[in-house]
């Protein structure tokens, strides 16, 4: 009996520090943005953005170099612990959609989402999903492949970057694999790779052609795995980590915000959707974090325990707006608000007095609303033509590829 | 002031009434205990302002007079005396209390009875009268569900409500409701609704004797506090303001389940200690399945990632749908400890709608607990 099918996706941030970068300040948008350092120290490239990477520019390689390469390039020191807050965002965005999130560094991660296709659809569909979310919600471009394994589905992420979507079919992973350079498999490096084109292979097809007793002989112990690689397959699992720490959303605003009104009606934004991931996610806050930005980049985030655990959107709001009012300096103008909810917990202790049961009741009817016609099919009055989603145009224009048909 | 009294009767009146003194009082004369010549013998008067109690010890009076005197300190003095008579001897004009018994003599710097707060004792007709003991029982299965935190005041207290012939006490803390009704001697005239401290209540149960003498309750005609009195000793509480959730439609109807279990009561608790030490990592979360093994049991289990786990079978009667509800195991714990019957009920609705717990045979006692809802 064979296994199941399973549906694995691997997402990969494109250019994740150089991206960050130029969320976080705009005017970088469409410059060779190259993170790891000033171009007169040594060290090395740590990310560059596309615009810098035309110039040759990518990383690992000495800044010096770099800058020899792009003269004009944005030479930034990294912010590491910027670019963990918006992983971790990242990866609390994949979990709604599966607990079987992997995570692989700071940008990337595999998702099996064999269980969740019943609810979100196929792993292509969950794939353009994310895609779209992380963009509209964080803001960010990731790649996305999509394969009944992780090593295809990881190749497959990376064929056709940045923006990319990418599906192998089932039953396809050698046909995917076999063109492609004998460099993209894992397990071969540059001496493998120097071993097998004395053999006249070049290709992960060539490797597969190759029989067991030649591949244990360049491979010693290795042969027999990597012969099953290059011929598509990989049972490995997709080993989750821990549920998140944090669920948060945050949003610059195009012009410094000095009103009140608007900054709640930003809270208010913000706590929906936080209080639906929360939700979806099967997890409750015990308290709420405010995090301000004022016009010259001083950041403040101050924190307080809700009086009982939630995921309910109007008590995030209530509390964030008391924090808000408690701590904004009223002379200085906003630059970017975010709200996170903090101390989570996979359980949440009901309650007879507080209407909970009512509120609770209409966020899930909201979401599953939201789920089947769009996140904007029902919006508070209040935010209605108010919610900050980015507008498509914000989008590369890059369509979507796949490989079959 | 001159008086004898037994050393054992001043000692226990005194423990009694020391109840009453707040260990930080924000008046020094607070920290005090009022002692009076009253009726041929002594009343002794302590307060924090949110309760009083007055206790009476029989004795000889030589002469009338009133002091206030430092309770732990006359408390501490007398428990520690060994002979049988204690004479207490006050002269208004230097306010010092004489402590003799036997070849021990003590003298205490006291404080002008004037500057003590006034304490209702009886003296208003009694609202009714019941049973000690068994207002002592009644109180024991509602007051541990007082809410401890003051952020919604209404819920630390227990909700009195005198109709026809019935008094109900209620308590809620939010997550779970206990409600016993008790049958009065009498119908009274007109409903009254108060709202007593919890800790009050608390007070009381420790006061009240284990007999069947009355208790006489008074509530003061302008409702601001109420007065238990009994032959030895008084309580008197303050109320406290403000309207207490209707509880009565978040209690589920008696036939409203659909799973219910009958559970031997001691066999329940025990499970449910043994779940709660695995579940001390968890949030305290215990998961009980109602209609485990085929259908005809009751498991109580916890899970710890980093600990282990552990599950008791139960024998049980099962009737309805199998349904699994995660509790907080304290509050499960809470109510099996004080329910007063041998075996348990529990009614089940859903995993995530109230749980009923009453005790078989015991109608005018019904328990609710609000689960927790988890992400399994």
């Amino acid at each position: 009996m064979s296994p199941p099918v399973r549906s694995i996706l691997h997402a990969d941030l494109d250019a994740f520090y150089a991206s960050v970068e130029v969320l976080d300040d705009p005017s970088l948008r469409g410059r060779p943005v190259i993170v790891g350092g000033r171009a007169d120290e040594r060290g090395v490239v740590s990310a560059a953005s596309y615009e810098a990477r035309r110039f040759g520019v990518h990383s690992a390689m000495p800044l010096r170099t770099a800058l020899r390469l792009c003269p004009e390039g944005v030479f930034l020191p990294g912010r590491f612990e910027r670019y963990r807050e918006l992983s971790e965002q990242v990866m609390s965005l994949f979990a709604e959609f599966t607990p079987l999130v992997e995570p692989i560094s700071l940008d990337e991660a595999f998702l099996d989402v064999t269980a969740s296709t019943a609810v979100f659809g196929d792993g292509e569909t969950i794939g353009r999903t994310i895609k779209e979310r992380i963009l509209d919600e964080i803001g960010l471009v990731v790649s996305v492949g999509v394969a009944s394994n992780k090593l295809c589905a990881k190749v497959a992420s990376d064929l056709r970057k940045p923006d990319a979507l990418v599906v192998v079919p089932v039953g396809g992973e050698a046909g995917f694999l076999a063109p492609l350079p004998v460099s993209r498999l894992w397990g071969i490096g540059p001496k493998g790779a120097e071993r097998l084109a004395g053999r006249g292979v070049t290709t992960i097809g060539g490797v597969a052609a190759l029989s067991p007793a030649t591949l244990r002989r360049l491979f010693g112990r290795h042969g027999d795995e990597l012969g099953r690689r290059a011929s598509g397959v990989d049972p490995s699992p997709v080993q989750p980590w821990g549920a998140p720490k944090s669920v948060g959303h945050e949003i610059t605003f195009s012009h410094d915000q000095t009103d009140d009104r608007a900054l709640e009606t930003t809270l208010l934004d913000l706590a929906d959707s936080v209080g639906g991931r929360l939700r979806r996610h099967h997890l409750s806050a015990g308290a709420v974090q405010l995090k301000l930005r004022y016009e010259g980049f001083e950041t403040i985030t101050r924190q307080a325990g809700l009086p009982r655990r939630t995921t309910e959107t109007t008590a995030l709001y209530e509390l964030a707006c008391n924090l808000l009012h408690a701590n904004r300096d009223p002379s200085r103008a906003v630059r970017l608000i975010g709200l996170t909810a903090i101390s989570l917990s996979s359980t949440e202790q009901l309650t007879l007095f507080d209407g909970v049961g009512r509120q609770d009741r209409l966020d899930r009817t909201v979401d599953a609303i939201r789920r089947q016609f769009g996140a904007d099919a029902l919006v508070r009055a209040r935010l209605i033509g108010r919610r900050i989603r980015r507008s498509p145009s914000d989008r590369p224009n890059l369509p979507d590829e796949r490989l079959d048909k | 002031m001159k008086i004898l009294v037994k050393q054992e009767n001043l000692a226990h009146a005194l423990q009694t009434v020391s109840r009453a003194v707040s260990a930080r009082a924000t008046l020094p004369v607070l920290a005090n205990v009022l002692i009076k010549t009253e009726d041929a013998g002594l009343k002794l008067t302590a307060t924090n302002l949110e309760i009083g109690i007055t206790s009476w010890v029989g004795g000889k009076v030589d002469a009338e007079g009133e002091l206030t005197v430092p309770a732990k300190l006359l408390t501490d003095l007398v428990t520690s005396l060994s002979s049988q008579n204690v004479e207490l001897e006050a002269s208004a004009k230097d306010r010092t209390l004489k402590v003799t018994s036997g070849g021990s003599r003590a003298s205490i710097k006291g404080i002008d009875a004037e500057e003590f707060p006034v304490v209702t004792t009886v003296g208003e007709a009694p609202t009714f009268t019941v049973e000690s003991r068994a207002l002592r029982d009644a109180l024991g299965q509602v007051v541990f569900a007082t809410a401890a935190d003051e952020t919604r005041p209404i819920l630390t207290g227990v909700l009195t409500r005198l109709a026809e012939s019935t008094l109900t006490l209620a308590a809620a803390d939010n997550y779970r409701i206990a409600v016993r009704t008790l049958a009065l001697g009498a119908a009274v005239p007109a409903e009254t609704v108060v709202v007593v401290p919890g800790r009050s209540y608390a007070e009381l149960v420790r006061i009240l004797p284990d007999s069947d003498a009355p208790v006489e309750i008074t509530i003061t005609t302008n409702r601001s506090q109420i007065l238990f009195h009994t032959a030895e000793v008084d309580l008197v509480s303050r109320l406290i303001e403000g309207q207490f959730p209707n509880y009565e439609p978040v209690v589920p109807r008696k036939d409203a389940w659909t799973a219910r279990a009958t559970i031997d009561r001691e066999s329940f608790l025990g499970g449910t200690r043994r779940a709660s030490i695995f579940a001390r990592d968890s949030a305290n979360i215990v998961k009980v399945e109602v209609g485990s093994s085929d259908g005809q049991g009751v498991a109580v289990s916890a899970h710890a990632a980093d600990v282990g786990d552990n599950a008791d079978e139960l024998e049980a009667n099962v009737e309805g749908t199998p349904t699994t509800i995660a509790f907080n195991a304290r509050y499960l714990t809470d109510v099996l400890t004080n329910l007063g019957s041998d075996e348990a009920i529990l009614e089940l609705s859903g995993p995530l709608a109230p749980g009923v717990v009453r005790g078989v045979g015991n109608d005018d006692y019904v328990h609710v607990i609000m689960p927790v809802r988890t992400a399994s």
